[in-house]
């Protein structure tokens, strides 16, 4: 199972990176944990300074942006 | 991964004392926010957040650093990038400015435009309060 997290402080940009990875991954059907992390001290242990973060199994791909449907289906498949 | 250890916070009264015995503070707004209204102290940097990863080894490593912005949460996350990179003497101010102002610390520029801004960038603690409980002694950790 894929683990997914979706780093941000609850901006809104955040919330649209949420809500895209979440329709992605019920597009695909794929089992997946989707983890949304607002903790500072949690998301800098990504040492990422600038948010929305999405981190698929451990490894930050995208930082600062939100990313469009079709970005996220080839970051998942 | 990186390090796991709590990033030390500290409220306004307390950063002043500490700037007056020679601390550093590091301001991590953008220049036009710094433009609108600064932190008046002797020993002051600034590095906004959005060139600070290609600048923060301006920092000096060698002494007592306190990070600062609007209201804590850039600040926050500048303090860990640095204790991430080796620092060891960093210190978070909660609050940031909107307390700084609101308690009358030494500012440059016009505190109404700082009060009047959206707080949007800086969660968790955008939103200040009247809470007064910090005394010079306090170390920050539960107060403002």
């Amino acid at each position: 199972m894929k683990s997914i997290k979706i780093l941000g402080t609850g901006c809104a940009k955040c919330k649209q990176m949420d809500a895209i990875v979440r329709q992605v991954v019920s597009e695909i059907g794929m089992e997946a944990n989707i983890q949304k992390v607002e903790d500072i001290q949690e998301i800098m242990e990504y040492n990422v300074l600038s948010t929305p973060v999405l981190v698929i199994d451990e490894k930050v791909t995208i930082k600062g942006r939100v990313p469009t449907a079709s970005e996220v289906k080839a970051l998942l498949s | 991964m990186e390090v796991k250890e709590k990033a030390k916070e500290i409220c306004p009264t307390t950063t002043l004392g500490r700037v007056q015995q020679g601390a550093l503070l590091v301001d991590v707004r953008e220049k036009e926010e710094v433009a609108e209204l600064a932190y008046d102290v002797p020993n002051i940097m600034n590095i906004p957040l959005s060139i600070f990863e290609e600048n923060f080894t301006q920092i000096p490593q060698d002494r007592e650093v306190i990070m600062v912005c609007r209201s804590g949460g850039r600040s926050l996350k500048a303090s860990y990038f640095l204790m991430n990179h080796g620092y060891t003497h960093v210190i978070n101010m909660q609050h940031g400015m909107l307390r700084w102002a609101e308690k009358g610390f030494p500012t440059k520029g016009s505190v109404q435009v700082q009060n009047t801004q959206s707080g949007e960038c800086c969660s968790p603690s955008a939103t200040p309060t009247n809470s007064s409980c910090c005394s010079p002694k306090s170390d920050g950790s539960s107060c403002c």
